[in-house]
């Protein structure tokens, strides 16, 4: 991706030039959606994030696949989607599922308090095989009885099961899905969007000492919405994602902003 | 012929051929070869094996009567009594029952002496001493039958037979008839309450296998069933007809079994767990259901299973709720995602819950998910046993001693017709497993299992510490005692600390090593090191924050953890082992990941 596609939108929108038209004739020739109502979605927070997703926000119900840059990268991916399940435990009641492979980090308790997650609205499975997360989270979507719903890979999502659990997680009020996977496991599935996390450095507060973590997210799939590059930064008390704005002694964002 | 090392190898049990030979148990193996020239075969006992099959004796006499218990180590472990009072009218009477049970063993070629007595002391002696196969005494004539009986029948140790033949008491009887008083000084209370006991004059609790269920139900079929479907219909159709018992009484079954009675005699019994009180029989199905997809083949059907039972093992109180015409209500859809997790995948859930210890690695533990437990306990977790202990089996009471295995080579037979010896040792752990946690409420996960206690080193195990901020948060120190007092205060609201510096996002249950570490010494935050082969440069490091170590649990060095960013943007915990000494440089270890 040559530029920068978050630019390219704010400027697209401003010049009011071809593309924007374009996008407006298609959402007036769209579809009544197939008669079905929209479907629920967790908003990130961040307008530019939002806008590249459909429906303005994460789409409830099929799975977003989420994997590290790199395989160092894996805690902040695990923070990231800890950071979404956060955010929509904070809007809805009721509590979160993580279903972990064998082999992946369980959170620890005192650091999921740093994400803003309450850990006691946390249930943890340790699942022998991928296929037990599988049918831990298929189970999970069927009663309806979870908020968010985390299944955390050795092995990737293989569209056999990506496709069960879109098929799940069917109907109403459903969770949120979020399927984290390392980082080379790249396989074709159903996921509504598929993002790359990479750690980079955290917010510093005015002390200087680390305060916000940041990632750098990279939305490569969006089925009916846009890729992008961000840098985002989570802020565990507000519960939100936004970008980082450059503050006048906030030195580890200076000049790396990009968005 | 089987043999078995006590001080040298010795026999333990014989064929009647070797009988026959003159060999007796309890003869070292040597001597035997030595005296005789008939070449041996011998065979290395396997008590594990013998007592596995016991069991699984023990659970197809159940089909007699609901009270079966094996024979404990001091009755040599080689049968089982059947407490038959109250239950043998449904096979004609006791002769009729004797008869029937003989038939059976026979048919399965388990050679077995049986003995109905009014007392467990009464029918094992006449069972092992008797003199026949079948004796049945009529009520009250325990003390008839007993007189002629050898006094080793009456269940006491070696040394106190040796002594009564010594002084000529060879029989029961002769026994009976002295005074009670020199006996006692001269033998122990064991031998007194032994005649007692035998004499129907104390009486004998047993401890049984398994205890008879208030609320059970069984269906048998003339046709066996084999498929999952039917056995899920039937378990449905035994919880409905239990469900209104359970009403009435205001109950719900809190743990169930299904014993699936296969026609060749062999019982497959499933434990299912529940996370709160139910009598719900399309619940019960579905988790039936669960678990027979988890068994798969492994439950051997073979020609049909004949008889179904369900038994409701642990209740718990339910109260009648007014259900709502919507929705069921929010913790109920956790609760049966939970049971079914736990019946398809075998695994439960588990939810974090803080330990008062200032090591990290100490810090949280899972703990087992139990319905309506938010942050304490709840009403809802009250799981007890309100029902009570079966009556002590009276002193009239008809008693059945079946005597397995008159000559002890016996020991594969018993194991033979019933069922493969790998099923039972299966079963045996299942019970185990469930009886262990069978109300899921108190079963807290071993937390060393999960999150084992970091040793950076095996001669450096960490306890909860005291922790002594030495930067900015002097207010925190000599703490530790207070703490837990503290947590209890607010239970109310979350009983996670948040006074706590900033914590990683996972914790390594011990500390990984970092090597060819470049720092300032002698303290200091490291500037480089190699972890996970790569290296990495700090760009930015905060700290130290000095964890001491329990020494009231094992001694061990104060740590000084660092917080650490690296130029890639990683943020990583760090801690220095102990203090730098200029012959030892200081060990760092990487203990966290930050997200």
């Amino acid at each position: 991706m040559g530029l920068d596609p978050a630019d390219e939108t704010e400027a697209a929108i401003a010049r009011g030039d071809p593309r924007a038209r374009l996008a407006d004739l298609r959402v007036r020739l769209a579809p009544p959606d197939r008669g079905r109502e929209a479907s629920p979605v967790l908003p990130t927070g961040v307008p530019d994030l939002d806008a590249h997703l459909p429906g303005g926000g994460l789409v409830l119900g099929p799975p977003h696949e989420i994997a590290p840059a790199e395989p160092a990268d894996a805690i902040a991916a695990l923070g990231f989607a800890l950071a979404l399940c956060a955010r929509h435990l904070a809007r809805e009641s009721g509590e979160a599922l993580i279903a972990a492979g064998p082999g992946q980090p369980l959170p620890y308790g005192h650091g999921l308090a740093g994400l803003g997650l309450d850990p006691a609205r946390l249930l943890l499975l340790e699942a022998g095989s991928d296929a037990e997360v599988f049918r831990a989270l298929e189970a999970a979507l069927h009663a309806r009885a979870l908020t968010a719903l985390i299944g955390l890979l050795r092995d990737g999502l293989p569209l056999k099961p990506g496709r069960r659990l879109q098929l799940a997680a069917e109907g109403p009020a459903p969770p949120l899905l979020l399927i984290l996977r390392p980082a080379p496991a790249g396989l074709p599935n159903g996921a509504a969007t598929r993002w790359r996390i990479a750690a980079a450095p955290a917010a510093r507060d005015r002390f200087g000492t680390l305060d916000r973590p940041r990632w750098r997210a990279r939305l490569e799939r969006c089925r009916n919405g846009r890729g992008g590059d961000w840098l985002l930064e989570w802020d565990h008390a507000a519960h939100r994602l936004h970008l980082p704005e450059p503050l006048a002694c906030d030195a580890a964002s200076a000049g790396r902003s990009r968005a | 012929m089987a043999a078995e090392g006590s001080g040298g190898l010795r026999l333990v049990a014989l064929d009647p051929e070797a009988g026959a030979l003159g060999l007796r148990i309890g003869e070292p193996l040597g001597r035997v070869r030595a005296r005789i020239g008939v070449p041996l075969q011998v065979y290395p006992a396997d008590p594990a094996a013998d007592r596995d099959s016991l069991l699984r004796l023990c659970r197809w006499a159940s089909g007699y009567a609901p009270l079966v218990a094996p024979f404990g180590p001091g009755e040599a472990a080689d049968g089982l009594y059947i407490d038959v009072a109250g239950a043998s009218h449904l096979r004609g009477g006791e002769t009729n029952l004797v008869a029937d049970l003989a038939a059976r063993l026979a048919r399965s070629n388990i050679p077995a002496r049986i003995a109905l007595a009014d007392t467990p002391g009464a029918a094992f002696a006449l069972a092992r001493h008797g003199g026949g196969d079948r004796i049945v005494v009529p009520p009250g004539g325990a003390a008839e039958a007993l007189r002629g009986l050898p006094v080793e029948s009456l269940r006491l140790d070696p040394g106190t037979v040796a002594g009564l033949k010594r002084l000529g008491l060879r029989r029961i009887g002769a026994l009976d008839a002295l005074p009670r008083g020199p006996l006692a000084r001269r033998f122990g209370e064991a031998l007194l309450l032994r005649l007692d006991q035998a004499l129907a004059r104390r009486p004998e609790p047993l401890a049984p296998l398994t205890e008879a269920a208030d609320h059970a139900a069984a269906r048998g079929f003339l046709d066996p069933i084999g498929r999952q479907s039917d056995i899920v219909r039937t378990a449905r159709d035994l919880m409905a007809e239990l469900a209104p018992r359970l009403e009435r009484d205001g109950l719900g079954a809190c743990a169930l079994r299904l014993a699936l009675h296969r026609v060749d005699g062999a019982v497959r019994a499933l434990d299912l767990g529940l996370s709160r009180p139910e009598r719900c029989p399309e619940r019960v199905a579905a988790l039936v259901s669960l678990r027979l997809d988890r068994l798969g083949s492994a439950l051997d059907a073979g020609f049909g299973f004949e008889t179904v039972a369900l038994a409701v093992t642990v209740t718990g109180p339910m109260p009648a709720r007014q259900t709502d015409l919507g929705a069921a209500a929010a913790g109920d859809g956790v609760g049966f995602l939970a049971d079914a997790l736990a019946q398809r995948l075998g695994r439960a859930l588990l939810r974090l819950e803080p330990r008062a210890s200032h090591l990290p690695e100490r810090g949280d533990r899972g703990v087992l998910w139990v319905a309506g437990a938010g942050h304490g306990p709840s009403t809802d977790r009250g799981v007890g046993r309100p029902r009570a202990r079966l009556p002590l089996p009276a002193p009239a009471a008809g008693l059945a001693a079946a005597y397995i295995g008159a000559g002890r080579a016996a020991s594969g037979s018993v194991a033979g017709p019933l069922s493969r010896a790998g099923e039972g040792q299966g079963e045996g752990r299942e019970l185990s497993e469930r009886g262990a946690n069978g109300t899921r409420g108190d079963g807290v996960l071993d937390p060393d299992a999960s999150r084992p206690s970091p040793q950076p080193s095996p001669a450096r195990e960490r306890g909860p510490g005291a922790l002594l901020h030495q930067r900015r948060r002097s207010t925190v120190m000599g703490e530790p005692s207070g703490i837990e007092g503290e947590e209890k205060a607010r239970t109310s609201a979350s009983p996670w600390t948040d006074h706590l510096p900033p914590r990683p996002l996972v914790i390594f249950p011990r500390g990984e090593a970092a090597c060819d570490v470049l720092s300032t010494v002698p303290e200091g935050p490291p500037r480089r090191f190699r972890w996970r082969a790569r290296i990495h440069r700090v760009a930015h490091a905060e700290g130290p924050e000095r964890i001491a170590a329990e020494w009231w649990r094992e001694p061990g060095a104060d740590r000084d953890y660092y917080r650490i960013e690296c130029e890639a943007g990683h943020r990583l915990w760090l801690y220095r082992d102990g203090p730098h000494a200029p012959d030892r440089p200081a060990a760092w270890y990487v203990h966290g990941l930050f997200a």
